[in-house]
């Protein structure tokens, strides 16, 4: 079985790129309900930017890519989602480093740092409806899949469904970070857009655990 | 009129109607039924008429008009609100508050209207159990019931912390005084030490029979908690840090009884579980009456979760929290409407496109390249005033020569604010602008760019609005500019005051306020006061500043060509940013004058304008709005200084950071004393901005 090596990652970003461009208007209306209209422009922007630097690169070491993605997403769109992504990579380039080579059955790992980093720098307490309300419950998914056991496909298929669901129960919540914020109470009833565009990455992420576990 | 009712008014068939009702029999048969109470007979005995034909006059007067039977707006929403809930969840009975009411808080309101509903809940002989919380003691202290007898109030659960005042033992005795019941206690604590200890409790002779009463309840009485940091479960000290740091309970959305529910009303099991002494969830579904009162926007999830899970009978809840659940499981309320008032404006907010045409005409080459070639075509325009720092048409300084030992300014944030940023560059105002994407912040390493051009040695202040993205942005810049040995000090302007309460400064936005900021820390830093000074003089300049925006039409992002939120057409905006986001408040279209009176209203309160204050005013389009316009907003905002005694100091009046072809105004006031006066009057030569 593979695991999560670069050819993972360069994969995982095309897909999620892939994905995001074509919700790029969809996001931007989700967006401009609630905040300011720009999220499809910065994650399409911003994912575009790691693929084509992931294309001009050679190959190199998975946390190495993961850094270099990091630099490229927050160099396109600075933004709100800029730096949290960026603190989001940089986070899953220690993990890489620290457990490689990691094996697919080990994204859990991956994406706990991935949602650490999204909450050291962005300080959101969970129930803030921000994308930290899907990276937590898909990240704590893949991890209680993993501790049950079970093959790679499974815990991928669960982490997907983990991310849908809570993203669904975003519209519950109140915002209270970001633009929406302003908003209070009528900010419920809306899906937040950064759930919205976290399900498309966490997904693109557990379909390339498919392609390969499968 | 008190006591005419059962009076006889006058001999049958004699009579005509008194002079004030005319020969009109309706109106006066209306009058003695609606007014004066009588019954239809009595009508009949004074109008000399029989009873049908009085029944007859009243129907036509319904018919005609005469008669028009109104509900309150506020008090019809909660019927409707109170119907699809009952219907959405198969309630029995859905008590539904108005959340908008004078005097007690929301919690205490939403209590005493479920204490109203007891009669009809609780007989003689029952059993109930009460949770406890803050809703709960509010029921309890509401209470009243007289004459049942045999009833019997028992604590939900053990015991919590007495630190908190609405513990379970108070609420069930509370309750119990209040309606002349039996109260039983549960002498343990709700949360005990191990598994093994709670069976130690369980076996003792007391406990046993106190929890026998929880498996024979009538009636349940609950509250909910949320997770959040201060909600009841968390002050009533069961969900220690400890617990937390595990994903024990990373499923649960909410608390009832003690117990952890998901988002679908679930119960989560963790370690606690085996540590609980109470009314367990699955025997709570079987009491017969299960009552769950709860209000606040914190509680949407939770409360939804436990309608999902079936854990509720009747709800007693309030009128904007039932919204928020309904509009999360997209349940457009027209459908509880009855059909013949289709008329009347949905009581939802009406998200939905307004028709017709949806694309803007913009100019506009690739729409990803506009804000590079916007910045070159300025560039171009302004080489006096501005020029690229390292190429790129993202980070911006002054074109004119500056002071060695100088400190430097950078400001920034995203495009589309034109001629924000980069018309307050220059000399006497900023050294440096980065600039983002359309409303999205600059990256750190561009911000560092710009940095490293304003740093004379003597260090550099940020100054920007208030906004998650820029913070995380600017903070990043900051910690690199410091690894290079640049002292780099931040001010975020906070002028918005509609973007969050009066105490709650720090956690606005910054929007058109910002000009003067740049120009008072612009002045300061060309007449090469030090860091410290500048930091201070921008901090005071911000604290002086208060803005509110208006819109009346959205913006359109260049990408997408669709307005950023939809506006019925008499509908404004109040309270908005520079960002195209909704603002805090829709309301009707009012006329110039009285929407400068509104914001007035609200600037002068929040800055506590006195006579003979001066003050700075800034006039300001939000992209759409003409000049002409934005004179007849200075015209009546200069009477109401005036009639407030203050004068006025500066007035500025055009475009100074917009929100791309957003159609609206923002108003800042900026209090001033001689050194902010002083600042303002001094040169300065930015592009948007030249003053000798």
């Amino acid at each position: 079985m593979t695991g999560i090596d670069a050819p993972f990652i360069a994969d995982m970003f095309r897909l999620a790129t892939v994905r995001l461009e074509g919700k790029r208007q969809a996001l931007c209306q989700l967006d401009g309900e609630i905040g300011d209209g720009d999220h499809g422009i910065s994650m399409a922007n911003g994912f575009a930017a790691i693929d084509r630097m992931l294309r001009k690169r050679g190959p190199a070491a998975p946390p190495e890519l993961m850094r270099l993605a990091a630099q490229a997403f927050l160099g396109e769109v600075g933004a709100t989602v800029g730096p949290l992504y960026a603190s989001a990579f940089l986070e899953a380039a220690t993990c890489l480093e620290k457990n490689a080579p990691l094996t697919l059955d080990q994204l859990g790992l991956m994406l706990s740092a991935c949602a650490e980093g999204i909450r050291k720098r962005g300080q959101a307490q969970p129930g803030d409806k921000t994308m930290l309300d899907v990276w937590l419950p898909a990240s704590q998914a893949a991890q209680r899949a993993a501790r049950a056991g079970l093959p790679a496909s499974d815990i991928a298929r669960q982490t997907c469904d983990a991310a849908r669901n809570a993203c669904a129960e975003t519209a519950a919540l109140m915002s209270a970070r970001g633009r929406a914020a302003r908003l209070q109470e009528r900010s419920i009833g809306h899906l937040d857009p950064g759930a919205v565009s976290s399900v498309e990455v966490i997904c693109a992420i557990c379909d390339t655990v498919l392609e390969r576990a499968s | 009129m008190a006591g005419t009712r059962g009076r006889p008014l006058r001999e049958a068939g004699t009579i005509r109607p008194p002079m004030r009702f005319g020969d009109d029999p309706l109106l006066w048969a209306s009058w003695l039924y609606y007014q004066e109470g009588l019954t239809q007979s009595e009508i009949a005995d004074a109008m000399g008429a029989s009873r049908p034909t009085v029944n007859a006059y009243l129907a036509d007067a319904r018919a005609r008009g005469i008669v028009n039977i109104s509900i309150s707006h506020e008090h019809m929403r909660s019927v409707t609100l109170a119907r699809a809930l009952e219907d959405q969840f198969g309630l029995e009975n859905c008590l539904v508050v108005p959340s908008q009411g004078e005097g007690r808080s929301l919690i205490e309101r939403v209590g005493h209207a479920a204490a109203g509903i007891l009669p009809t809940l609780v007989h003689a002989g029952d059993t109930l159990a009460i949770t406890w919380g803050r809703t709960m003691l509010a029921l309890a202290q509401a209470a009243r019931l007289d004459g049942l007898r045999d009833v019997t109030v028992v604590q939900a659960t053990g015991g919590t912390t007495a630190k908190i005042p609405y513990s379970p033992e108070s609420c069930a005795t509370r309750l119990a005084d209040n309606i002349g019941a039996r109260c039983v206690p549960i002498s343990a604590p709700a949360i005990v030490s191990s598994a093994q200890a709670r069976d130690l409790l369980l076996g003792e002779t007391v406990v046993a029979e106190q929890l026998q009463y929880l498996s024979r309840l009538d009636r349940v009485l609950f509250g909910v908690s949320s997770l959040r940091p201060k909600s009841t479960i968390h002050s009533s000290g069961f969900f220690d840090n400890a617990l937390q740091q595990h994903d024990f309970y990373d499923q649960a959305v909410g608390s009832l009884a003690g117990q952890f529910i998901d988002a679908h009303g679930a119960p989560v099991a963790g370690p606690l579980s085996e540590r609980f002494i109470g009314l367990s969830l699955e025997d709570l579904r079987k009491v017969p009456t299960r009552l769950l009162v709860a209000a606040g926007f914190d509680k949407v999830q939770p409360i939804l979760a436990g309608l999902r899970g079936g854990y509720v009978t009747t709800l007693v809840i309030d009128s904007d929290t039932a919204e928020g659940i309904l509009r999360t499981l997209d349940i457009r309320l027209g459908r509880y409407v009855s059909t013949t008032r289709t008329k009347d404006a949905p009581l939802t907010d009406g998200t939905t496109p307004a028709p017709g045409r949806t694309q803007i005409k913009k100019f506009l080459n690739d729409p990803r390249d506009v804000v590079n070639e916007a910045m070159e075509g300025a560039c171009a325009a302004y080489p006096g005033h501005i020029r690229s720092i390292d190429g790129s048409a993202r980070a911006i300084g002054a074109s004119a020569p500056r002071k060695a030992g100088k400190v430097g300014i950078v400001i920034g944030g995203g495009a589309g604010h034109e001629p924000a940023f980069l018309g307050f560059v220059g000399q006497g105002l900023a050294d440096a602008v980065a600039i983002g994407n359309v409303f999205s912040s600059p990256p750190p390493d561009r911000i560092l760019t710009c940095t490293r051009f304003a740093d004379q040695g003597q260090g550099v202040l940020y100054i920007y609005g208030n906004y998650t993205g820029d913070v995380m942005n600017f903070d990043m810049a900051s910690e690199l500019a410091a690894a290079e040995g640049i002292r780099v000090r931040t001010i975020r302007t906070t002028d918005d005051i509609a973007s969050s309460g009066f105490e709650d400064r720090d956690a606005r936005r910054g929007t058109a306020g910002n000009v003067f900021v740049f120009k008072v820390a612009g002045a300061a830093s060309a007449r090469m006061d030090s860091l410290d000074e500048c930091e201070r003089l921008a901090r005071k300049a911000n604290a002086a500043c208060h803005t509110i925006g208006v819109a009346l039409e959205p913006c359109s992002m260049p990408e997408t060509r669709r307005p950023s939120f939809t506006l019925a057409e008499d509908d404004l905006e109040f309270g908005v940013g520079v960002h195209g986001e909704p603002g805090v408040q829709r309301q009707k279209l009012l006329t110039a004058d009285r929407i400068v009176d509104q914001i007035c209203d609200q600037l002068f309160a929040a800055m506590d304008l006195q006579s003979g204050h001066r003050v700075a005013v800034l006039v300001n389009s939000l992209g759409g709005t003409p000049m002409i316009e934005l004179m007849v907003l200075n015209r009546r905002l200069q009477q109401r200084l005036a009639a407030r005694g203050a004068s006025t100091h500066m007035t500025l009046v055009g475009h100074y950071c917009t929100s791309l072809d957003m159609v609206g105004a923002s108003i800042t006031l900026m209090s001033l004393d001689e050194e902010l006066a002083s600042l303002l009057d001094a040169p300065c030569d930015g592009f948007s901005w030249t003053r000798s």
